[in-house]
């Protein structure tokens, strides 16, 4: 069966003396030891943005993590168990950690779910609205600590990366190159990224394009596929276009 | 660069796109540590908006240190 597992509100900004994982590295931790369990094959993580706004409390960002997994039906109840479980032991104790895990097959009304992802990146919701949806599509939602207000997050994250196109993949893609000139084909073969595309122009790079590698090199998740996004800055001598990736301050608005 | 906001915090003047001057202030401050990779918005390393001691708000940010 096909999952999606989301959580939300890990961190906290200060904890002395202990040190602090972000919500992207337990979603992380998570999803290796379903790897190294047998348990099912996971799909990259995705970072969504949620509303900032001062009647929603978050930690630095407010942002939830979620990743796409298909597993092993009778390894469902084993899964929530263990990240329940680590959620309690690895959030910071001033966080305030939600876990969301949606079975997709079972979502009679997915766009539901998908509505209240967008919903939370322009309103402030509550925990009883995220119950009650999670109620309503028998998706499993559950807190660990604190105020548990990161359910919120969790059920948008999991409806925003359902949605096909919102946030952008953890990690840096890694790419070897003396050059910095790379082709799309070779960024392709990294199994990373889907498409290659200039989202100004719409022009999605053939394999054999040429691009310059910025320092920081990302995925983003649109039209539910991996799409590594590029900017125009310039033609060569021969007329064609010369494109580079995005930089950092480029990336941040999704 | 700062003033003090009605709940006593420590806020950045310059919004969200003063990049210049978000880098000169954590040039300038010894508790700068960068965030994890993934919330990183600014091209140079040291920058106010890459400390993971900073709190985005709707307009700009609080320095938590």
């Amino acid at each position: 069966m096909k999952i999606l597992l989301s959580i939300d509100d890990t961190d906290a900004m200060k904890v002395e003396g202990v040190e602090v994982r972000g919500t992207g590295e337990l979603a992380g931790m998570i999803k290796q030891t379903v790897e190294e369990r047998g348990w099912g094959v996971c799909e990259p993580i995705t970072r969504h943005q949620l509303l900032i706004h001062p009647d929603i409390p978050y930690t630095s960002h407010n942002s939830s993590m979620c990743f796409m997994a298909e597993i092993d039906a009778d390894r469902l109840d084993e899964l929530i168990a263990y990240s329940s479980d680590f959620l309690v032991r690895e959030s910071a104790p001033e966080a305030d950690p939600g876990l969301c895990v949606a079975v997709i097959d079972r979502l009679s009304h997915p766009g539901w779910l998908i509505s209240f992802g967008y919903m939370a990146k322009n309103y402030v919701l509550t925990k009883q609205e995220a119950y009650d949806l999670a109620e309503t599509m028998g998706i499993h939602l559950s807190e660990h600590g604190g105020t548990g207000q990161g359910i919120i997050g969790a059920l948008a994250g999991a409806g925003l990366r359902l949605s096909g196109n919102d946030g952008r993949f953890k990690g840096k893609i890694k790419i070897k190159s003396e050059t910095g000139i790379v082709t799309a084909g070779l960024i392709r073969a990294t199994g990373k990224v889907d498409l290659v595309k200039s989202l100004e122009e719409g022009i999605i790079l053939e394999d054999s394009d040429e691009l310059i590698l910025g320092d920081t090199v990302k995925a983003l998740l649109l039209d539910g596929k991996a799409v590594l996004p590029v900017y125009s800055i310039g033609k060569d001598d021969s007329g064609r276009p010369r494109w580079q990736t995005y930089s950092k301050s480029q990336m941040k608005d999704f | 660069m700062w003033q003090v906001n009605d709940k006593g915090e420590r806020e950045f003047t310059g919004g969200k796109q003063d990049w210049n001057a978000a880098v000169k202030a954590a040039e300038e401050c010894s508790c700068f540590r960068e965030d994890d990779e993934d919330e990183l918005v600014a091209d140079e390393n040291i920058s106010c908006y890459n400390c993971r001691y900073r709190r985005w708000t709707a307009k700009t940010f609080i320095c938590c240190k």
